[in-house]
This record gives C-alpha cells, structure tokens and sequence, in this order.
C-alpha cells in the first residue's frame, strides 16, 4: 500500500472514530456542566467552571460504591463458576470417550440460540418459589447459564488446537484426570479463558433486564439500577444523570482497555475455527 | 491414557454442572411456559385455568401484535445484513491493509460502544435524539438542514430506523471483530497468487477475501437474525414498543403483556411461539446457507 493511501486511509478512519464516538465525548462533556446548558444551541460546551456537583450526587445519593460492589460480587463469582463449568464441559465434549457426546453438545449450543427473553416469565416463578428472586444466586445462577453455552463454544474450539501428547505425558506421570484438566489443560487454554472471562465480566456487568426481573430489593441491585434510579429521582437534572453514566462505563472501559489485545486473539483463535 | 478417557464419573462430573445450570435456566422454564401457555392465568400465583389451545390460536389468527413483531424483528434483522454487514467486512479488510501501530488503535477504538451497559446506550441515545436538548437536532440545525429536525424516535415513521442505528452503532465492533480475525486468517500466498493474475484492489478483495470469508460469514448472518429477534432491552428502555407498535418486538410484547397487561397466560404462549420462532429460522438460514458450524 502506497504511503498516500495510507494516508487517505488513516484520516478516514480518524473521522469515522470521532463520529462513532461523538455520543460519548458529547456525554461527559455536558457531565460537567450545568444542566441549563443542555438548552443551548451550542453542540459542545467549554464549562467556565467544572460543576462537580454532578459526580457528588453521582456518588453520593446515587449510592455509586454500593451498586459497585454488587456489580463487582456478580460478576466474580460468575466468571468463577463458568469458567470451572466450561472448561471441564469443554474438556468431556473434546477429549474424553462417550456415546451421548456429540448430542449433548448440540444440546448445550442450543443455548445461545434459545432467547432468555423467553424464559423469564417462568423463572421469576421458579426463582420465586425457590427463594432466588431478591438474593445474589438470582443473578449469579442466571448469568452463569447464560454465559456457560457461548464459554464453552470458545474452549472446546481453542482445545482441540492443543496436542494430545501433553496429556499423554500427564497420564505417564500418574495424574489424575482432574489435575490434567486443571494444572495442564487449563493454563495452555489461558488465552481462550481470557476472552472468556472478559466477556462474560461485560455481560454480567452490563445486563439489565434479568436484574429488572428477578431484584428488587435494594440490597442486590447492580449497577445498571443506579442508572435507572437516578433518572427517577433526578428527572430534571441531566447533569447528574450523565454524570452517573459516565461513572457507570469507566469500569468497563479499564477492563476493555487492560485485556482489548486477548479479546481478539480469543476470537480469533476460537470463533473463527468453530 | 485411554483409560483415563473413558472415566465415566470423571465424565459424569464434568459434564454435569452445566447441564444442572442448563436445565434450571432452559429447559426447566420452557416446560413450565408450556404449562402456562395453555392456561389462563393473570400472574404467576394466581388461580389457573386451562384453556387448551386458545391462546394459540388467538395469537396465530387474531394478534396483530404479534405479526408486527415478528415483521420488525425481520426488518431488523434484514438491516444488520444489508447495512451493517458489509460495512463490517469493509472496515475489517481497510484495518487489515492499514497495519502497523494504526490497526492496532483504531481496532480498539471502534470496539469501545460494545462495552457500554445497554442502560447507558438507551439513556444516552434517547438524550442525544431528545426533540428539546438533543444533540442530533442541534447537530443538523448548525449544518443548515434545520428542516430534518425531528422527533425521532416518538415518530412512527423514524422510531424503527432510528433504533436500528442505535443497534448498528453499539453492535458494529462485535461485528468487525470477528469478521477481522476472519481477514488474518486468509493466507498471504492466496493474495499474490491472485496478483500474479492481475486482480488487485477492490476486485483483488471482491474475488479473493469475501469467498474466504464466506464461513465466517455464514455464522455472523444467522447470529444478526437472531440478535435481531432476540431484541429487547434497546427497546424496552428507549421507546418500549411505541409509538403505536412501530417498535414492537416480541421479547418487548410478552414482557408487557405478562407484568403490565396481567396476561400470563397469555405471554407464556407467545414465549413459546418466541423459542419456536427462532429454532425455525436459525435451522432454515443453516440449510440455506449450508452452515456447518451451528448445525445441530
């Protein structure tokens, strides 16, 4: 490629970032000024001064840290549990020797198809009559049946490029199956358990319409709440408002920014081989 | 170490968990909703009465509703395809040409939106398409096209393609993600045999890049239909189906209807008919695209 198209292309793609991320700059900015402002003509506002009363109200009677530390509990113990789930899934439907293997794969990708839209009406029953709805387990359950299909999609695709001598020389030195799979197998499918983590951290962190169902109480609400309680009790004070969005994303941009080169060699190496 | 492959409680307790958390957040609910779907029941709790298949028949033969639903959700669907798409595949071929330090940053710049909780995009949104402060009005006020100002998602002739660009903005990194991770994985000797034979630019890309990519393809169109169906929250939280069903969707309307309406029932049966729908077109766009890799 010549150094003039190159060129031609960069500016390009410069423009198209600044458009794409035009919604997002044009929210913090009006995040730091007074919500009179919003009825002005101007497209972006210069705030003469910062009003950081904003992210006070964010923080304080938005109960940022307390929605923050629910989101944060979710979302660990989900990433936890559907990590240890799919990868020794992943491990049964790739390596070991059984007759129902083929059927019980298709069974459990049938999960991503399935829409989970479909089945909230009667897990609110369920969940009701089991106690879940109004506890951390009415969240983490949920999330983690809903991120085990795609995880484990990803790790059965990334396992079989691994080559089976490794295990061989396990099983010579005496291990036992679950030592391969948990001291062998899983730190050589660590790129794939990244893209795993990451993503199902996002989901957790970002769904809503599960939350809206089956929470609430108080106590158990994730983040997303905070965005919505807020436009309720603050409806006339965009200002806040944006503010509290602008508090909500930061979390999720750090954890893209740290782990954005393993998401894409996660997919690249396990969706595209399938 | 064939032994060891064939330890059945080994089996056994691997494959178990997940298919416990599948049973209890899949099957367990869908056999319940059949229950429900013949019934007629106000709300989870309340007295139920068994009404056979009238619910079905109401919904297949009577509910407009319904219909609309499903039509939006296909002209969504119809949209991720035809715009988004090949906007994807474009974007992902340029990053692959450009190289160096600027494919790595703009990768990860396009990606930031599908990070974003879909609270914040649907607040977000509805603030910058708001008719009063928003900043699409103001934006097309400074250009001088005052006269395209609007109410856009509070008009039944705007709401829908309003919120497919929503969509399209907050799904369009997933999309270029995989489609780039399809464009690296195209052999560099398949791009100089083509030049050998005199193809190059955009008939270089036309003839040798979207062939190869054509399984990825395959797997990211029955993935946009059925995100297309699958689609509610956007909905629920921007124009909840409104105006005047222009943005109904079904996961929208059998909310509505079992929580608002008092139609358990009823909602139950349409969350059948939901799961239905679904299996159907991901299994017909499988054989029409002869998919290997979501085949079942």
């Amino acid at each position: 490629m010549t150094k003039s198209k190159r060129t031609a292309l960069w500016i390009f793609f410069l423009l198209v970032a600044c458009v794409q991320l035009f919604p997002l700059v044009w929210l913090t900015d009006f995040s730091l000024v007074e919500s009179s402002e919003f009825f002005s003509e101007k497209v972006l506002v210069w705030p003469d001064s910062i009003k950081w009363d904003n992210y006070i109200n964010a923080w304080v009677d938005g109960n940022f840290l307390h929605y923050l530390w629910n989101s944060v509990f979710v979302s660990f113990v989900t990433i936890v549990l559907t990590v240890i789930v799919s990868i020794s899934m992943a491990y049964a439907f790739t390596r070991m020797n059984w007759k129902w293997r083929p059927f019980f794969y298709a069974v459990i990708l049938l999960g991503i198809m399935i829409p989970i839209h479909a089945t909230l009406l009667p897990n609110f029953s369920i969940f009701k009559s089991l106690g879940l709805t109004n506890s951390y387990w009415g969240l983490i359950l949920p999330y983690t049946s809903v991120s085990v299909p795609f995880s484990t999609f990803i790790l059965t695709g990334f396992m079989r490029s691994i080559p089976v001598e490794i295990e061989e020389s396990g099983v010579m030195d005496g291990a036992s199956i679950y030592r391969i799979v948990f001291q062998l197998i899983l730190p050589l499918t660590m790129p794939a358990v990244v893209t795993v983590a990451v993503t199902t951290f996002l989901n957790c962190w970002n769904e809503f319409i599960m939350a809206y169902t089956f929470i609430s109480d108080e106590r158990f609400k994730t983040l997303p709440f905070s965005v919505m309680n807020f436009a309720g009790q603050y409806s006339s004070d965009y200002g806040s408002q944006f503010a509290v969005m602008v508090l909500t994303s930061i979390p999720a941009i750090i954890i893209y920014a740290m782990f954005n080169e393993k998401i894409t060699k996660g997919v690249m190496a396990g969706a595209v081989k399938g | 170490m064939h032994k060891v492959l064939n330890d059945r409680l080994a089996i056994f307790l691997f494959v178990f968990p997940g298919l416990a958390f599948f049973v209890l957040t899949f099957v367990a609910p869908i056999i319940l909703s059949g229950y429900y779907s013949f019934t007629e029941t106000l709300a989870p709790g309340t007295p139920v009465k068994m009404v056979g298949f009238s619910n079905f028949t109401e919904i297949l033969f009577h509910d407009e509703r319904f219909w609309l639903s499903l039509r939006n959700a296909l002209l969504l669907g119809l949209g991720f395809v035809v715009i988004q798409h090949p906007i994807c595949i474009l974007f992902a071929i340029m990053l692959d040409r450009i190289g160096g330090k600027a494919e790595k940053w703009f990768r990860t710049i396009f990606f930031i939106p599908c990070v974003i909780s879909v609270v914040v995009i649907s607040r977000m949104w509805l603030s910058v398409l708001d008719p009063t402060f928003g900043i699409a009005n103001k934006v097309l006020a400074s250009i001088g096209l005052s006269d395209l100002q609007h109410a856009w998602l509070g008009d039944a002739s705007t709401a829908l393609g309003s919120l497919l660009s929503i969509l399209i903005w907050s799904g369009f990194g997933w999309g270029l993600l995989f489609y780039y991770a399809g464009v690296k994985g195209i052999p560099a000797d398949m791009y100089e045999a083509a030049r050998l034979d005199g193809a190059s630019g955009f008939k270089l890309h036309w003839r040798i890049t979207v062939p190869l990519l054509s399984p990825v393809i395959t797997v990211q169109i029955t993935l946009a239909v059925i995100t297309a169906l699958k689609q509610m929250e956007t909905v629920f939280l921007t124009t909840n189906g409104g105006p005047g069903d222009s943005t109904q969707f079904l996961a929208v309307y059998l909310y509505n209807q079992a929580f608002s309406a008092s139609n358990y029932g009823y909602a139950n049966a349409i969350s059948i008919l939901f799961i239905l729908v679904c299996l159907i077109i991901t299994f017909v766009l499988n054989k029409l695209t002869k998919n290997k890799n979501l085949d079942f």
